[in-house]
């Protein structure tokens, strides 16, 4: 009788609670689909599931921060265990005694073991999540009566399947004990020998209950929770952008029936975006690392998706019912999301670098930029001079363009048009044509270039900005003017392989410029650098006695994971320490001028630049190097700012190199 | 209410300037072109008046070669409604060019207002609003840091000499020559672009405005550059040494003493 009622009640609350589940998940697939943006396509599969296997299953990225990274990871691979256990309690509830042991007697003695060790396992990994919620309590680590509430759940789960098994234990001691191992132990902790069937069997059934209805809780209460990534971050992950490198999105601004460029309203983004929104569980990691929020700009990447999704279950009827022209733009009185918030990013992807389900943060800043520059006009005063000399001078900085080639007077330069056929392209870039310091990191390319007799020519007059200023400060109209009249140019003489001396230009006009029909062989200058070294072209004799630490140029390492190539040219020369500082490579911090950072004012919280130029002269060496003429501008800022002038200086890879030829 | 906007093409301010081999003007090759930062300033203006006041229309208006149409779409897509186009040639006076804008401005006119910049930053021979205004018979002022705009009336500041201000109120129809920081001009908007590309600009021609080239009051006989700017000279030394040395120079070799 009592089974009959069992089975009944078991089936209409599973039946309830994922009816529940089901239509709300719909819901939120139905409202990914509703926005108005293509998202990507997605073309290959095995990359993908190597992705999944990797980050969901082996938990890869989660466990890059060591301690709460495998906490996570015994809760994940826990109630992976468990959950088989789950739905056998839910089969065994509706079908008597249709169980695992019905399917194999020795599959189900090793699997119940198993899992009730994975209990414990999984209630370590909450006790640290208590742990480190209320006591560690670091910085970036929000704490919200939802985190608390997702812990205790997993808590009373797990307490509650260990009070069942040991139960269950006393409902059949002589098969059962030992079956389970710690549950074992209880049971003669609490020394249950004593306890009659009939009360082991109530006991057994009060906690099957305890824990169902606590697992159909939990299933409800997910879509409306953070603790939506366990649905989200694996789909995220499949569907994340493959590779380290990635092009802007390129807008198609020859659409007559567009009328709105990039993302002023939530219903601008695409259904991948939305899946990023849904697969944040605000582990903080990106705000710990990012350097406007380290400095105390109002832009914090965690915030910025959680505003983000705020945003989209806000508008959610209206997206749903697809009226589009009710929809308030993003940035609006009241919001949490500013202008100051999009313009604070210096697009160093750190965020994305460090974030473990693979969200893509910059991309809402990025398409953000878009809508503001495009349909508003509002960006920061300062950008539109830049702008201005872009249009008319083809460089952010205020300089005839028909002096682009004066900096390389009496070197004995080619130029592209009378030497079409060189083997290298050497793509000078606007900081080593104008600007003073980075003409000389110009020359000194130049100089090495000539000493490893490489066959080479500049674009001279016919060279324009390569538009990366312009696209990452929203520009998207000038950018792709400047890129199509450089692809123009490119195409006509189709050179062998381009050497730029800025990380900017070779990632746009190896990433992007692709989108524009110019697909050549791109290469920086450290990484030209390192091979021609390898190749014995160059061989450093001078001894370079001084310490010397690197600074990774976002755009070069996070960007393009080019992290070897600068430490290996740095190697190469007689005598030269290393000393790394304690954000490297892929950790790296940002100078502070990316994302056209450079041409913008830095008036809220602690300068960027003084940050990392702190870190730099904290490891006592007398050279900081860099192989970015935006970096070297910011640090050599910094350390004038620091006053440290007379004792440190900044010197660019090809620099150092160069020295110790002469 | 018809407001018109007098522009003028020039080179951009990092241009290196050629003489042409004949020795009389620029050689306009690789010289790139273009609004006069000073008429900006007068297209902005134009349209903060015309975003307080709705029945407003603006039409810019500009006199050259065919290449003034890219200047003319520059303040189309800030915000003017329509434009006019008057051809004419390379090396006008201020005088045709005055004549010629005043004679399209009563031929599509009564104008309210006429916005100019202070001076063209090319020549900077700061003559056409002045001149224009006289062919309109019009009153006008010049140099104007800030204006109100009342019924009928203009009340203004223009920037004198040691930076003090005059305050004045003009009638309206009246010619407001405007000088740097009287407003921010705006960055146009992609959609102003597009939309700018498809406005109407009309061509007129000199002749049509009965305006032939022999009305021409300058001719330029020839042209050259500023002398390159000679080496500078530190004088080292101390205070006593120094001084004496700049008074030997400033007699001697300067002979300016």
């Amino acid at each position: 009788m009592y089974l009959t009622i069992k089975a009944i009640s078991v089936l209409v609350s599973i039946l309830f609670a994922f009816a529940y589940f089901v239509w709300r998940s719909r819901v939120l697939v139905q409202l990914m689909n509703s926005t108005q943006k293509t998202g990507p396509k997605i073309e290959t599969l095995v990359p993908r599931l190597i992705a999944v296997f990797k980050d969901v299953l082996m938990q890869s990225r989660v466990r890059r921060k060591r301690v709460p990274g495998t906490a996570h990871a015994m809760i994940f691979w826990g109630f992976i265990v468990i959950t088989v256990g789950t739905v056998e309690m839910m089969v065994e509830g509706v079908f008597h005694e249709i169980n695992l042991a019905f399917i194999s007697p020795t599959l189900n003695h090793w699997y119940q073991w198993f899992a009730d060790i994975m209990l414990l396992a999984v209630l370590l990994g909450v006790f640290y999540g208590f742990f480190r919620r209320l006591i560690l309590k670091p910085k970036y680590l929000v704490t919200g009566a939802d985190a608390l509430m997702i812990l205790a759940i997993t808590a009373g789960l797990m307490l509650s399947l260990f009070a069942m098994n040991t139960f269950k234990i006393a409902t059949d001691p002589i098969s059962l004990f030992g079956v389970y191992p710690l549950s074992s132990k209880l049971y003669s902790l609490f020394g249950f020998y004593d306890l009659s069937t009939e009360n082991a069997f109530i006991g057994t059934e009060i906690f099957y209950w305890v824990h169902l209805l606590m697992v159909l809780g939990f299933l409800m209460y997910i879509p409306h929770s953070k603790h939506l990534h366990i649905l989200a971050a694996g789909p995220n992950i499949f569907f994340k952008h493959l590779g380290t490198p990635k092009a802007l999105e390129k807008t198609n601004l020859e659409d007559e029936n567009a009328t709105s460029f990039g993302l002023g309203k939530i219903s601008d983004i695409s259904w991948k975006t939305s899946l990023d929104l849904y697969a944040c569980t605000e582990c903080g990691r990106c705000q710990e690392v990012c350097p406007a929020d380290l400095t105390g700009k109002p832009l914090s990447p965690s915030r910025l998706i959680h505003d983000f999704k705020e945003e989209l279950f806000l508008q959610k009827d209206l997206l749903l019912q697809k009226k589009y022209d009710d929809i308030p733009s993003v940035i609006r009185e009241g919001s949490a999301v500013t202008e100051d918030v999009i313009w604070s990013c210096t697009s160093c992807r750190a965020c994305e670098e460090v974030c473990p389900v693979n969200i893509e943060q910059t991309n809402l800043i990025f398409e953000s930029r878009k809508n503001l520059v495009l349909m508003e006009s509002k960006f920061p005063a300062e950008l539109q001079t830049v702008f201005r000399n872009m249009e008319n001078n083809f460089t952010p900085w205020a300089f005839g363009s028909d002096t682009r080639a004066d900096w390389c007077k009496g070197l004995g330069v080619k130029e592209m048009a009378d030497h079409p056929k060189a083997e290298v392209l050497y793509y000078v870039g606007c900081a080593g044509s104008f600007d003073d310091r980075a003409k000389k990191v110009a020359t000194a390319i130049v100089k090495l270039l000539q000493k490893a007799n490489v066959d080479f020519a500049i674009l001279g007059k016919e060279e324009k900005c390569n538009g990366d200023p312009a696209r990452r400060a929203g520009n998207e109209y000038l950018a792709q003017m400047l890129i199509q009249e450089n692809v123009a140019i490119l195409n006509k003489y189709k050179p062998r392989k381009i050497l730029t001396g800025c990380p900017h230009c070779f990632n746009t006009l190896k990433n992007e410029y692709p989108q524009f029909g110019a697909q050549y062989e791109v290469v920086h200058h450290t990484t030209f650098l390192a091979d021609l070294l390898r190749e014995g072209k160059l061989k450093p004799h001078k001894n370079f006695q001084q310490e010397v630490t690197f600074h990774d140029s976002c755009y070069l390492g996070r960007w393009n994971d080019i992290y070897s190539d600068p430490r290996a040219v740095l190697e190469a020369i007689p005598e030269l320490k290393v000393t790394e500082m304690p954000r490297n490579k892929n950790k790296g911090l940002c100078c502070g001028a990316g994302g056209a950072r450079m041409f913008m004012e830095e008036t809220i919280g602690k300068r960027i630049n003084i940050e990392r130029t702190e870190e730099a002269i904290g490891t006592n060496a007398k050279v900081i190097a860099s192989g970015c003429p935006f970096c070297s501008t910011m640090l050599t800022d910094g350390v004038k700012a620091k006053e440290k002038q007379d004792t440190v200086t900044v010197k660019d890879i090809a620099e150092i190199l160069e020295e110790s030829l002469t | 209410m018809k407001i018109f906007v007098c522009v003028k093409q020039v080179p951009d301010t990092e241009t290196k300037i050629k003489i042409a081999s004949d020795g009389k003007s620029i050689d306009t090759s690789g010289v790139k072109w273009i609004l006069c930062p000073y008429d900006e300033f007068a297209v902005e203006e134009a349209i903060r008046f015309k975003e307080k006041n709705s029945s407003a229309t603006i039409t810019v208006l500009s006199a050259g070669p065919d290449r003034v149409v890219d200047s003319l779409r520059t303040a189309l897509a800030m915000g003017c409604d329509d434009a006019i186009h008057i051809q004419s040639t390379e090396n006008a006076d201020s005088f045709i060019t005055a004549r010629a804008l005043a004679k399209a401005i009563e031929k599509e006119g009564p104008a309210y207002l006429v916005f100019t910049g202070k001076q063209a930053i090319d020549d900077d021979a700061a003559q056409v609003h002045q001149a224009l205004a006289e062919s309109l018979d019009l009153a006008a002022a010049t140099v104007v840091l800030n204006a109100e705009y009342g019924d009928g009336v203009v009340r203004l500041s223009r920037e004198i000499e040691g930076g003090a201000l005059e305050k004045y109120e003009l009638k309206t129809p009246c010619v407001i020559a405007a000088q740097k920081g009287m407003n921010e001009p705006r960055y146009a908007s992609l959609p102003n672009i597009m939309k700018a590309k498809k406005k109407e600009v009309k061509k007129m021609n000199l002749s049509d405005l009965g305006i032939q080239e022999t009305d021409q009051k300058i001719s330029y006989s020839k042209m050259t550059l500023p002398p390159e700017r000679g080496e500078c000279k530190m004088i080292s030394g101390d205070v006593t040494t120094a001084a004496t040395e700049l008074v030997r120079i400033l007699k001697d070799e300067a002979k300016v003493i």
